[in-house]
């Protein structure tokens, strides 16, 4: 840790010689300041990553190792065993087919139509827009929970309950996509978007070939965002949902955690949890630098 | 019903630019079909999926209705679904854990998300990369299995975190499983899952903040505590403000490990007003009840929103 601090310590106490402090004592300071620091950092590394070596170290252990008090820290005879037990319990290999068939939807949908929509709203110019655009962005404030019921209702009503499609339908557009997808879009100049008008090109075209293009910030942040939400989502499947089959793969866990409650199984749900977070975190890692920034500048101008 | 709404509201009310075909009538008219067209699978799904169920939770709020009966057929009791549930001790109750895990949850996470962001924004530290890699990709993890998580590491018996309190010589808590302290071991599901992203839009902040304030500062001899309370502090209230709104809305929605784990228990310590709406609605079948509350939910939150977001206008003037 103590190697982190030396190299830029040297060039401040070259430049800052002429102080009264002796730079003997300046420099042991501004060391230990150093040290403070990646002191602190060290345990902000720790916060969130404590809990998932817990979680990847108890699903690797047996189930009499999970028992131990004091438990161990390091699992003595790590195996795989657990996995397969969660495999075997629920059909969750199934529910991640089902997972992957919601969100990809969802995410897929969401991207075109809050582009669509996100475009109008920046480049186009009509009576109400602006009050239309923020009566959607208020419904970005109210909880999902508020409107469960009627909700239920209207998929029931329209004989989507218990279906893929009544899962998907009320995800197909959000309002964080629009209003996302307005302000990027709100970025670009509107000369690149009348030139292309000038060479004779319809909206659709304009959209596909000189937008989107540029867009791809937006798509990486929001797709990334939807995939993530939809796939993490779990009233409304909850919701909606009776047959096991179509369960994604949150419902499938809660299924494996109201199998296993007594504690003997909890490497097993453990093991479940694991593997149910795999996809949003391999996908969140892949795509990390381009989706921060954009939750960044989302989040500044919001 | 959507087109309606539509063509009245898409007609364009300037024109955009010179050399366009046809005469400016058409040209508008060209315009507004492409932007109704642009708009409507986006708007179809918003107005049948959010703003019609907000209009119909209202209506239900003043009937009774158990879900099962047709919606046309349900009786009209008016107001008296609002009477019945603040009079009912259990949803005040539940109201009050709300308010206290909300509040926890907010009065935690903002000062922290400030710290931290400071904390990886200014000093050069090799591991600022990595630590708001990790800091932030508990955000993607699905709160079912933060819940599982968090509940593993709450075990009361071998859990590593008895363990530690026994360590220091302490009598470890028994975490979910006593109504005293429930509530406030479910706070930290939401913290460890959410830092992350508010530390980042409090990164976002201080980027705003113009570096020459800090050179400044520091030529007229200002140090580091000084500078973060006359420069970074002062400039970072709009995103904390911000932060605020959103950690509040965030908060208000836990239902995820309240489902999964406590059901509302111990006697109802962990009862958050969204369980509540929810077992109200499909496990009692009041769903008149159910949404009265969230009628009243809108409301206040609407009200919070208007201040916060007042306050934040009022600032950035």
């Amino acid at each position: 840790m103590s190697a982190l601090g030396t190299a830029s310590t040297k060039d401040l106490v070259a430049e800052d010689r002429s102080r009264t402090e002796t730079p003997r004592r300046r420099r042991r300071r501004i060391h230990l300041s150093k040290m403070l620091i990646s002191f602190a950092i060290g345990l902000v590394i720790l916060f969130p990553l404590f809990p998932l070596y817990w979680l990847v170290i108890s699903s690797l252990k047996s189930t009499h190792e999970l028992l131990q008090a004091p438990p161990s820290w390091v699992p003595a005879h790590p195996s795989f065993g657990a996995f397969k037990e969660a495999f075997d319990a629920v059909p969750f290999a199934h529910s991640f087919f089902n997972s992957f068939a919601y969100a990809g939807t969802a995410t897929v949908s969401v991207l075109v139509t809050s582009m669509m929509a996100g475009y109008v709203f920046s480049k186009y110019r009509f009576r109400g827009r602006d009050l239309l655009f923020w009566l959607i962005v208020a419904t970005m404030f109210m909880p999902p929970i508020v409107t469960i019921i009627p909700l239920y209702w209207l998929i029931s009503r329209l004989g989507l309950a218990d279906s893929y499609l009544g899962v998907v339908l009320p995800w197909l557009a959000n309002a964080f996509g629009i209003f996302l997808m307005r302000q990027f879009i709100g970025d670009l100049p509107d000369e690149l978007i009348d030139a292309a008008r000038i060479d004779g090109a319809n909206e659709l075209r304009i959209l596909w070939r000189v937008v989107a293009p540029l867009m791809r910030p937006a798509v990486v942040t929001l797709g990334v965002f939807s995939f993530v939400y939809y796939w993490n989502n779990f009233l409304w499947p909850l919701t909606v949902l009776q047959t096991t089959s179509k369960y994604p793969v949150v419902l499938a866990l809660y299924q494996l955690l109201s199998f296993n409650m007594s504690a003997q199984y909890e490497n097993v749900v453990l093991a479940g949890a694991l593997v149910a977070s795999l996809p949003t975190i391999i996908v969140f890692l892949l795509a990390q630098r381009v989706f921060v920034q954009g939750i960044a500048r989302v989040g500044v101008k919001g | 019903m959507t087109a309606g709404v539509q063509s009245a509201v898409l007609f364009p009310s300037r024109k955009r630019h010179a050399g366009g075909r046809g005469t400016r009538r058409s040209r508008r008219l060209h315009e507004g079909r492409w932007g109704a067209f642009l708009l409507s699978p986006a708007l179809a799904v918003v107005i049948c999926f959010v703003f019609a169920p907000i209009a119909l939770t209202i209506w239900i709020s003043f009937h009774n209705w158990s879900m099962l009966t047709p919606i046309t057929q349900m009786p009209w009791v008016g107001l008296s679904n609002y009477r019945t549930i603040f009079d009912d001790p259990t949803f005040r109750s539940s109201l009050m854990d709300t308010v206290i895990y909300v509040g926890l949850v907010v009065a935690l996470t903002v000062p922290l998300a400030t710290l931290i962001g400071m904390l990886l924004y200014f000093p050069r530290n090799r591991l600022k990369g990595f630590a708001s890699t990790a800091l932030f990709a508990t955000y993607v993890i699905p709160t079912v299995a933060v819940a599982i998580v968090w509940g593993a590491l709450y075990e009361p018996s071998y859990g590593p975190l008895a363990e530690m309190f026994k360590a220091v010589g302490l009598p470890a808590p028994a975490f979910l499983s006593s109504p005293s302290t429930a509530l406030v071991s479910l706070v930290a599901f939401n913290i460890w899952q959410m830092l992350g992203y508010y530390t980042v839009l409090m990164i976002a902040g201080l980027t705003q903040i113009p570096g020459e304030l800090y050179e400044v500062a520091s030529i007229d001899g200002a140090g580091v505590v000084r500078q973060t309370f006359s420069i970074t502090l002062p400039l970072l209230r709009r995103t904390m403000t911000f932060v605020i709104l959103i950690a509040l809305i965030n908060a208000v929605q836990v239902f995820d490990p309240v489902y999964l784990l406590t059901q509302g228990g111990p006697i109802n310590s962990t009862d958050v007003i969204s369980y509540e709406i929810q077992r109200t609605a499909f496990e009692y079948g009041l769903a008149g009840q159910a949404s009265a509350m969230s009628v009243s939910l809108l409301v206040v939150l609407g009200a919070v929103a208007a201040i916060l977001l007042g306050l934040m206008r009022e600032r950035s003037r």
